[in-house]
């Protein structure tokens, strides 16, 4: 228990140096890219580059992938700042987001598999 | 209360709430029940029920919040991990989403007119299908309001993440490649979360296509979107 929450938070620890380090990065150079995203493109080249090794951070980084929904609650529960939402137009905005969503959703799939299907017709095979 | 205290009590229970809404999702998998939906409507309840502000909820899980920024970098593990798969995907990963962000701004603009939304409204809603911190980004560069951008981008998020195994029935989407593009595309982190319950491949396309997503309503909210505008509204 004790040898895993080690792990855990010392693979959370080198991931937050990335994302530091991302975040200093486009502050720095005022990049138009959240510093997160940075942070990621660092640690991607740097797997690449095999300065970090993907046990490193496997463990702490599938965690943090796995709870993501959870990340997202307090910005959730931020909607209750925006009461003057919670009337008719703000019922029309969550039914056009929906059917915006939906459509999105639909027409990328779409695209993607239409294509991948034709990839496999044309033999280049998996 | 010191802000430590306040912090400590916020994360816990944010998390047993958390959790438990979980629980009850997957005994009761209904759209009702998905955990960015139910656990958000329970600490809402325990805010108004407790009279505390708003403000200071957010104070107390703003460890949570701050996880956002290191489980996007988290991102480059399955990229990494599933690099030949996208370099042999790459001309269906670049055309599907382009294509998603294009019908993206456009149906949220034309709905708004069919509403007849307009102002910051509609400005603020053009980015909602990206992830939160480039929304806001966009949001900015084309002159809606962030935060109300943010409200729209979490509103899509439970949206795409409920709706999305429906879109993937009726559409009959059945390879890895599509799947997690639509939901990358469609709903960002919270579609990305969904994916991975598919399988590894459909998060890793899924993961993808959120961040091509993001890219390129960038590259639109500085190029097309302002035209746009002027043409719908002037």
């Amino acid at each position: 228990m004790v040898r895993k929450t080690i792990t855990m938070l010392s693979q959370l620890a080198i991931i937050h140096v990335f994302y530091f380090a991302g975040v200093g990065l486009a502050h720095i150079l005022s990049l138009p890219v959240p510093g997160s995203i940075v942070g990621l493109v660092l640690l991607l080249l740097s797997l690449f580059a095999g300065i970090v090794k993907l046990e490193w951070i496997e463990k702490a980084g599938g965690w943090l992938l796995a709870e993501l929904l959870l990340f997202f609650v307090p910005s959730a529960v931020g909607i209750l700042n925006y009461k003057e939402i919670l009337n008719w137009q703000g019922l029309e905005t969550v039914l056009l987001i929906l059917i915006s969503t939906f459509i999105v959703m639909a027409a990328t799939g779409f695209t993607a598999e239409k294509l991948y299907r034709r990839k496999r017709k044309g033999g280049h095979t998996q | 209360m010191t802000t430590a205290l306040i912090i400590l009590i916020g994360t816990i229970v944010t998390y047993v709430i958390y959790r438990a809404s979980k629980v009850v999702y997957k005994k009761w998998p209904m759209p009702f029940f998905h955990p960015l939906l139910l656990c958000p409507l329970i600490l809402i309840g325990i805010i108004q029920l407790a009279h505390l502000q708003p403000s200071d909820y957010a104070l107390s899980s703003s460890l949570w919040t701050h996880m956002l920024g290191p489980a996007t970098v988290a991102f480059a593990i399955p990229i990494y991990k599933h690099a030949p798969l996208l370099r042999k995907n790459i001309m269906i990963i670049l055309t599907s989403i382009a294509a998603g962000t294009l019908v993206a701004i456009s149906s949220s603009l034309l709905l708004s007119l069919v509403m007849r939304f307009n102002g910051d409204l509609l400005i603020s809603l053009l980015p909602r299908s990206i992830t939160t911190p480039i929304a806001i980004e966009v949001s900015k560069t084309i002159g809606g309001l962030p935060t109300l951008t943010t409200v729209f981008v979490i509103v899509t998020g439970v949206t795409g993440g409920i709706i999305g195994p429906y879109v993937i029935r009726l559409m009959a989407l059945k390879s890895p490649v599509a799947r997690g593009l639509a939901l990358g595309m469609g709903a960002h982190g919270v579609g990305t979360n969904k994916a991975m319950e598919y399988g590894e491949q459909e998060g890793t396309f899924s993961t993808i296509g959120m961040i091509m997503a993001a890219g390129m309503t960038l590259i639109w909210g500085g190029l097309l979107i302002p035209s746009l505008l002027q043409i719908t509204i002037l």
